[in-house]
């Protein structure tokens, strides 16, 4: 399955996958989605200007992402600190924020499962172990 | 005597935790351990996915790290452990 980019005609918000939503989740339109180009959707991602996150503004997000979840971020700071800035030196490096605790195979799409945060549900290490945390640590499962 | 290799990040906890264990199993043992660091060392990425056969099965399917690999066997594991474990796994190379 091939994923590809879909643009809302009304808001410009952009999806990445096999099949446009149904219903733009921003303006509330239906059947509002138009296949694009890969670079036209960067482009209005982008919006011209550099939107990289801050690590603070990471970490906010992480733990916004988290609150909805049976997971939150580690409570040992320091650990995150390290952590992020791993993730951030990946990002300046190879311009993605992959984890820190792991290394890149130059699989283009085995790569991208290890983009933090990724999947670590499925793993080892969270799923049925006791204290269940992610590979690095970054999330651990609430107790 | 055997070769081993420890493959690092320089951001990951797991590994700044087992830096201090091989210190000390180096210091007890007389072995050496050839520390890689990964992410900011292209030379060393690519070494260790030459490794990538032996180290997946023993670590989730990814190449995670830490990482300990016998260069000539390809014993390896993955992961924080205990000392003992540590050392345990290095005098049986």
């Amino acid at each position: 399955m091939e994923k590809r980019h879909w643009r809302c005609f009304v808001c410009n918000d952009i999806h990445h996958g096999v099949a446009p939503p149904g219903l733009c989740p921003t303006c509330k339109v239906p059947n509002a989605y138009v296949e694009v180009s890969a670079a036209e959707a960067r482009r209005i991602v982008g919006g011209g200007a550099d939107t990289s996150l801050a690590p603070d503004e990471f970490r906010t997000a992480l733990e916004r992402f988290a609150a909805g979840n049976e997971f939150r971020l580690n409570p040992d700071r320091e650990r995150v600190d390290l952590l992020l800035r791993g993730v951030f030196e990946n990002e300046r490096r190879y311009g993605l924020k992959f984890c820190p605790c792991r290394v890149r195979t130059k699989d283009w799409e085995e790569d991208l499962r290890i983009v933090c945060p990724c999947n670590f549900t499925v793993h080892e290490t969270y799923q049925g172990a006791p204290g269940g945390a992610c590979w690095c640590g970054l999330f651990v499962r609430r107790t | 005597m055997a070769k081993l290799l420890m493959f690092h990040g320089q951001e990951c906890p797991h590994c700044r935790k087992m830096m201090p264990r091989v210190e000390r199993l180096e210091a007890e043992t007389g072995l050496r351990v050839d520390r890689r660091e990964v992410w900011h060392d292209e030379a060393n990425q690519d070494l260790m996915r030459g490794y990538k056969d032996a180290l997946k099965p023993k670590c989730g399917g990814q190449l995670r790290v830490p990482a300990f690999l016998n260069a000539e066997t390809h014993d390896a594991f993955c992961g924080e452990v205990e000392y003992e474990t540590l050392k345990d796994w290095a005098l049986r190379q």
